[in-house]
């Protein structure tokens, strides 16, 4: 039972890094963390521990942005377009894939940890078989160039909390709904204002949909990116989160952000659902709670840095936040 | 007392200038060809065996791919992956062993033997716009010295007289950093000013004028033409003919008018280049140094990723990969790519550190440029970073070397004097020397 | 560059250019030197002008070439002291008149015009402002108007900064070149002594020997305490400017004028750190309150003001602008470049530039009265046709009237004027109405006018030009349309060809058409009959676009 208060968010842990950490999973009833790292390493980590890092998993090229927990492994994913699978105990590489031919942008976890989603710049989500590392399924829904001929990029996906829904979500500010176990498509939503084209003065794009989570429910998907931008060589407009009830296709909250500029780069709702907690930055960080039925801010925060990913514990009680050369710990006092 | 110089005017009326006058006789007679002083409005110059030269020299083409803004030379041409300022991105061989570039370049990675990357530009100015004029014009301003640019100088040395095409075209059709594109021919007299396109791919008055057919248009010419000539007679003046001079080229460039337009190119053509704006004035660019134009400058902006560096590279490393690719297929499949060179320039390049917005900001230290084509070493690299890209290690060059490069390559002497008044005026700096290395 | 190589690179450039003189000193230029000589004071200057250059044209055994026309003449002085071209209805009159006077006349008129007013500010705006943002067209006004000395424009112009009365608009001079200092002592060196100094930063002048790094960094260091607050220039009490030579030696520089003489100053010790953050404080305060700094109590700008007027230093200023009015009028400064008059590069006519210049400061640096006086010479005069066998002879001669360019807005009114229905004009319109007219055209012609480049030395017009007038719509709706009040509106009118040609060639021309000229635009209409109303605007259109229209000549 979670009964936090959004008033009452704290910084309880901060710790420094000389990297940048692009995503973080978290292993229920413990401190523990596995984080993915600019220097192409997941480290595994306990912030509570001194020293806080524990082991380093070495394989990767390139930014690890996607890392997740099943059973008995960690599986991370990088900018080398590979999948890879480590001993949690060991940290022993127990399996390389070359899962896709682009760059990989988010891996997660299918609630009963029998899957793994991973989303790439190929614009193709792979669902993959967690024990035997084989290809189940490829989601094909996302155009591989933009409007204006450029290649896009697939940010992020996110399972429903039952597990039989994935969503995926691109630069287009395009998200499908994905019935897991047959690949259909089950819906469609579009977040246009996420994406900016700059017909005239710098004639290219920036944004995206960096963020999705689905409700407890499932009936509710929330979008996070960015408002459109003026001067796209800088992330300057407000931070914007969208929420809607997918399957009607309709729009059911709109937060375009009244302080904090940058990129909402995780979203994720209260195991009840009345809350939802953004995070993400530009050259500084912000945390927001939104009250879902109020539809309105509950609280909006400086963080510490521009976070890139967060992890909960199950019950809420912490939060482990990861990003540019920080970790931090937030908790909510009851 | 001294005997006073004689202060040489720039304007010599043409009847009384035949291209070498004495002094120029004894100039050259003094310190060899090379220092042969060019005045500035002699045009016809078939009169001497030196330039027999000249006239060989006179087939090369340039094309300036201007990356405004500042391109990552990380996330091109000199990456440092696994380095804590390499970035996401891996390096990938290319088609010469040794040599590696950034991933986002696969294409260009496999024509890297037309390429000599050059990896160790030191400039040492990070603002947009005094960095812009540097790497236009070669050196710093000067307060009361109108420098001309780069496409300016090759204009002048590689253009024909009379010609019906345009010496000198600029495309800079984004509105971001168009004032720092300074196209400007300076002392080197209007004739050398860039055709400047800024809104359209196309040049503005190039075509008939409503209402009037293009018989009337060429008639009223000849008429024009007819009573400037009779209120010329005895009157000498270069500034007077230039008049003229400018008019008689009007039918011609209109004429070229065509060159502009790509939809008479096929669309395997057209495909080398790709459906964007950069790849479409790529190919025009092409067209233009095909029928003659010296110098052509497309400008790609804008590059200045202070936030989402990486994005940003994607997408427009990933486009100049595609047309840059196109460009150097297309030139050599028309036999062109030997007598034309292929620039990439920016400003400057960009920080080794990565700012929290995961952009990179402005870096003079160490950066990259490439030359392609004609008169360069393919396969190449000159110069090197450190291994966080923080600084040159070896080879450190500045504009002025660069500059020297590119005149060497298209056979023209970097040393050569212009004058101004009484001022010798080199086409480089006094004591640059060209990066041989570079050279084929 | 080490010193024994940078000497002998001054050695070998100046022996190249010394070797490669084509023409021996004159004994004249001697005699100048030593400043013997000079016609009495009383001389009118337009005869001082003629006296010097018909002497040297009777040594030099040319003869030059005969006066200009007058209707050539009506429109070159109106061109210079008015901005615009006559009307044709302007020219017949002076044509016709017998008055042994009229030129004398015509010069007083339009120096007494509003006209000319507006267009010597236009004139001395441009030589103040190329190339810098903004303009003192407002200060100008006044100070034509009220016919300021040069001196005194020199002044406030140099010193709006320190002194609250000179009008504001006088301080843009300094404003929009306080951020950078080297220019502002670049720009006024240029403008207002004629030297050019700026490649002596690095190194000494190597043609010049008197022209040391020196001279400047003397030149800088008047201008070196200047600062801008704000919408306000200011100068400090304190700072040196200084410099390293060739050898690598670091020297403080002196406030050193041109001519070598030094100016004192009261020895001022550099502020401390405190001081300063008071003084950075009470200016951020000044800046948000919009209110100027004070003045320091020692001025180097005025200094340098002072300096620069005073006898026996002031050829340096007395000269340029003699140089620069007579470079616009005769279409060559007596030397030239303009902005080299240094010791090693003589004038044309030695005497003549020290009169003319001696004439200016006895007279209060009056400008109106040296204008007037280049005006009614018989060099300003001379056709600029060479109808001679044999090659024309050299510029510097003054023998034959050189073309020049016309400006873009001298331009602009051309073809506006030119293609403006000569009803507009008629005869028995008063001098001020007409003024109205012409200035109305003035103000509506600016747009036409960004459409041209401002000539420079060695002008050479740009084909970007060539292709405006023969295509951009812009030419067509300004200049060609069929209107009642315009030209090709009037020709409608006329059914006779030869009157119609009369009529057009006038106009655009100021002058009546020639045989060959009525034979050429006849056979032109003639083939064209099926469409007269293009025929029409094409002889038109020719007619603008012709070189006559282009130049002053």
């Amino acid at each position: 039972m979670t009964t936090i208060d959004p008033t009452n968010l704290k910084t309880t842990k901060e710790i420094g890094r000389p990297d940048i950490l692009f995503c973080v999973a978290h292993l229920p009833d413990s401190t523990r963390l596995w984080a993915g790292s600019s220097d192409g390493k997941v480290y595994e980590l306990d912030p509570m521990a001194e020293p806080n890092q524990l082991g380093e998993l070495a394989g990767h090229q390139g930014f690890v942005t996607g890392v997740c927990l099943t059973d008995k492994h960690v599986v991370s994913g990088a900018y080398d377009g590979r999948l890879m699978w480590w001993d949690r105990d060991s940290r022993e590489q127990v399996r390389s894939v070359e899962a896709h031919q682009k760059w990989i942008r988010g891996v997660v976890a299918s609630p009963d940890s029998k899957l793994v989603a991973s989303v790439a710049d190929d614009m193709v989500c792979r669902l993959w078989n967690t024990d035997s590392g084989e290809l189940v399924r490829e989601l094909h829904g996302h155009q591989p160039n933009t409007p204006q001929n450029f290649p896009s990029m697939l940010y992020c996906c996110a399972f429903s909390s039952d597990g039989a829904q994935l969503a995926t979500a691109d630069k287009l500010g395009h998200v499908v709904v994905w019935e897991v176990a047959s690949g259909n498509q089950l819906g469609t939503v579009d977040a246009p204002i996420m994406y900016t084209w700059d017909p005239k003065q710098r004639l290219h794009s920036i944004g995206g949909v960096r963020s999705v989570a689905f409700s407890p429910d499932g009936r509710l998907l929330a979008l996070g990116g960015t408002g459109q931008i003026n001067n796209i060589d800088h992330l300057e407009a407000l931070a914007r989160v969208e929420v809607f009830d997918w399957r009607k296709g309709e729009r059911t909250h709109e937060f375009p952000g009244d302080e904090h500029k940058g990129l909402v780069e995780r979203l994720a709702f209260d195991p009840e659902g009345k809350w939802l907690l953004a995070a993400g930055g530009d050259n500084g960080g912000f945390v927001k709670i939104f009250d879902v039925e109020a539809s309105k801010i509950a609280r909006q925060d400086k963080a510490p840095m521009h976070v890139h990913d967060f992890a909960a514990s199950e019950s809420w009680d912490s939060i482990y936040a990861v990003g540019h050369n920080k970790l931090v710990v937030w908790q909510f006092e009851t | 007392m001294p005997t006073p110089p004689t202060t040489p005017q720039r304007t010599t009326p043409p009847h009384r200038d035949s291209g070498l006058s004495r002094r120029d006789a004894l100039r050259a007679g003094l310190a060899g060809a090379a220092a042969f002083a060019s005045n500035m409005t002699v045009l016809n110059v078939l009169r001497s065996p030196a330039l027999a030269e000249e006239l060989k020299r006179g087939r090369k083409r340039v094309i300036l791919l201007w990356l405004a803004g500042g391109a990552s030379q990380l996330e091109t041409w000199d990456p440092k992956p696994g380095r804590a300022t390499g970035g996401p991105y891996r390096a990938i061989p290319t088609a010469v062993p040794g040599i590696h570039i950034s991933e986002l370049l696969p294409k260009l990675a496999q024509r890297i033997g037309h390429t000599s990357i050059i990896r160790s530009l030191n400039t040492r100015n990070g603002d947009h716009g005094g960095a812009s004029v540097l790497m236009h014009l070669g050196r710093r301003d000067e307060p009361s010295l109108k420098y001309p640019d780069l496409g300016a100088m090759l204009a002048r040395e590689l253009a024909r007289a009379d010609s019906a095409v345009p010496d000198y075209v600029s495309f800079y059709t984004a509105t971001e950093g168009r004032g720092n594109a300074v196209g400007r021919s300076g002392f080197l007299g209007a004739q050398y000013a860039p055709m400047f396109l800024t809104t359209d791919s196309k040049p503005n008055n190039l075509a008939l004028p409503e209402g009037v057919s293009d018989l009337d248009h060429a008639q009223r010419g000849e008429l024009r033409k007819l009573l400037s000539e009779r209120f010329a007679q005895g009157r000498t003046s270069s500034t007077l003919a230039s008049h003229n001079e400018a008019y008689a080229r009007v039918r011609g460039l209109m004429a070229s008018e065509r060159l502009f337009d790509i939809s008479d190119e096929p669309q395997s053509i057209r495909d080398m280049y790709g459906p964007t704006l950069f790849g479409e004035q790529t190919l025009i660019a092409r067209r233009l140094i095909e029928a003659g134009t010296p110098f052509v400058k497309v400008s790609r902006a804008w590059w200045d990723s202070h936030g989402q560096n990486f994005e940003t590279h994607l997408e427009l490393a990933t486009e100049l990969d595609h047309v840059m690719s196109g460009l150097l297929d297309d030139l050599e499949q028309r036999g062109l790519l030997e007598n034309t060179l292929v620039i990439t320039l920016s400003e400057f390049g960009r920080t080794p550190a990565i700012n929290p917005s995961l952009g990179r900001d402005h870096f003079a230290s160490a950066w990259s440029a490439t030359l392609s084509g004609c008169g360069v070493h393919g396969g190449s690299v000159y110069g090197k970073s450190d291994d966080d890209g923080q600084r040159v290690v070896d080879g450190e060059i500045g504009a002025a070397e660069l500059f020297a490069t590119i005149f060497q390559a298209v056979g023209i002497d970097h040393q050569k004097q212009y004058y101004v008044g009484s001022r010798p005026i080199p086409m480089t700096d006094p004591g640059t020397q060209p990066v041989n290395e570079v050279l084929a | 560059m080490p010193p024994a190589t940078a000497i002998a690179r001054r050695l070998l450039l100046f022996g190249l250019s010394a070797v490669a003189t084509c023409a021996t000193l004159p004994a004249w230029s001697a005699a100048a030197a030593r400043g013997e000589d000079l016609l009495p004071a009383e001389t009118p200057v337009h005869e001082a002008i003629d006296r010097y250059i018909e002497q040297r044209l009777s040594t030099s055994d040319v003869t030059p070439a005969p006066p200009a026309d007058d209707a050539n003449l009506l429109r070159r002085t109106m061109l210079d002291l008015v901005g615009r071209p006559p009307t044709a209805g302007e020219v017949k009159a002076y044509v016709a008149s017998t008055d042994s006077d009229k030129r004398t006349q015509l010069v007083e008129r339009l120096m007494a015009s509003p006209a000319f007013v507006r267009h010597q500010t236009e004139e001395l705006n441009a030589l103040l402002m190329d190339g810098v943002r903004g303009d003192v067209r407002e200060y100008l006004s006044t100070a034509l108007r009220d016919g300021y000395g040069w001196n005194r424009i020199f002044r406030d112009l140099l010193l709006s900064g320190n002194d609250q009365d000179v009008e504001r608009s006088a301080g843009q001079f300094l404003r929009s070149r306080a951020d950078d200092l080297d220019k502002l002592a670049n720009d006024a060196s240029v403008i207002f002594f004629g030297v050019n100094v700026s490649c002596a930063r690095c190194h000494d002048h190597p043609l010049v020997p008197e022209w040391t790094q020196e001279h400047f960094y003397g030149m800088k260091s008047f201008f070196s305490r200047t600062y801008e607050n704000g919408d306000f220039v200011g100068e400090r009490d304190y700072g040196f400017v200084s410099y390293k030579t060739v050898s690598g030696q670091s020297r403080d520089a002196r406030l050193m004028f041109l001519t070598g003489a030094v100016a004192d100053e009261p020895p001022v010790p550099e502020p401390s750190e405190e001081e300063q953050k008071q003084e950075k404080k009470q200016l951020e305060e000044l800046k948000k309150n919009k209110q100027p700094p004070p003045p320091p109590a020692f001025s180097r700008r005025a200094q340098l003001v002072e300096v620069a007027l005073r006898p026996g230093e002031n050829r340096y200023f007395s000269r340029a602008i003699v140089n620069q009015m007579f470079a616009r009028f005769l279409g060559r400064g007596l030397i030239e470049p303009l902005d080299q008059m240094h010791p090693e590069n003589l004038p044309s006519h030695p005497e003549l530039l020290d009169w003319l210049a001696r004439d200016f400061v006895d007279h209060g640096y009056d400008l109106q009265r040296l204008m007037r006086g280049i005006l009614l010479s018989r060099a300003y005069a001379r056709s600029s046709r060479w109808d001679e066998e044999g090659s024309q002879p050299s510029r510097s001669l003054f023998a034959v009237g050189i073309v020049r360019p016309l400006t873009p807005r001298q331009y602009a009114m051309t073809l506006r004027l030119a293609s403006t229905s000569p009803d507009q004009f008629p005869a028995d319109i008063s001098p001020e109405d007409l003024d109205r007219r012409m200035e109305g055209i003035e103000n509506s012609a600016r747009g036409l006018s960004d459409l041209f480049e401002r000539p420079d030395r060695g002008f050479q017009v740009s084909v970007s030009e060539a292709l405006v007038l023969s295509n951009d719509d812009r030419t067509e709706r300004e200049l060609l349309r069929d209107s009642g009040d315009s030209l090709l509106g009037k020709l409608k009118t006329i059914e006779d060809p030869s009157e119609l040609i009369e009529t057009a060639v006038w106009n655009v021309f100021g002058r009546p058409p020639s045989p060959d000229e009525v034979q050429v635009l006849t056979e032109y209409l003639a083939a064209r009959q099926d469409r007269p109303a293009e025929a029409r605007r094409d002889l038109i259109w020719a007619l603008l676009a012709s070189s006559e229209c282009r130049f002053n000549y």
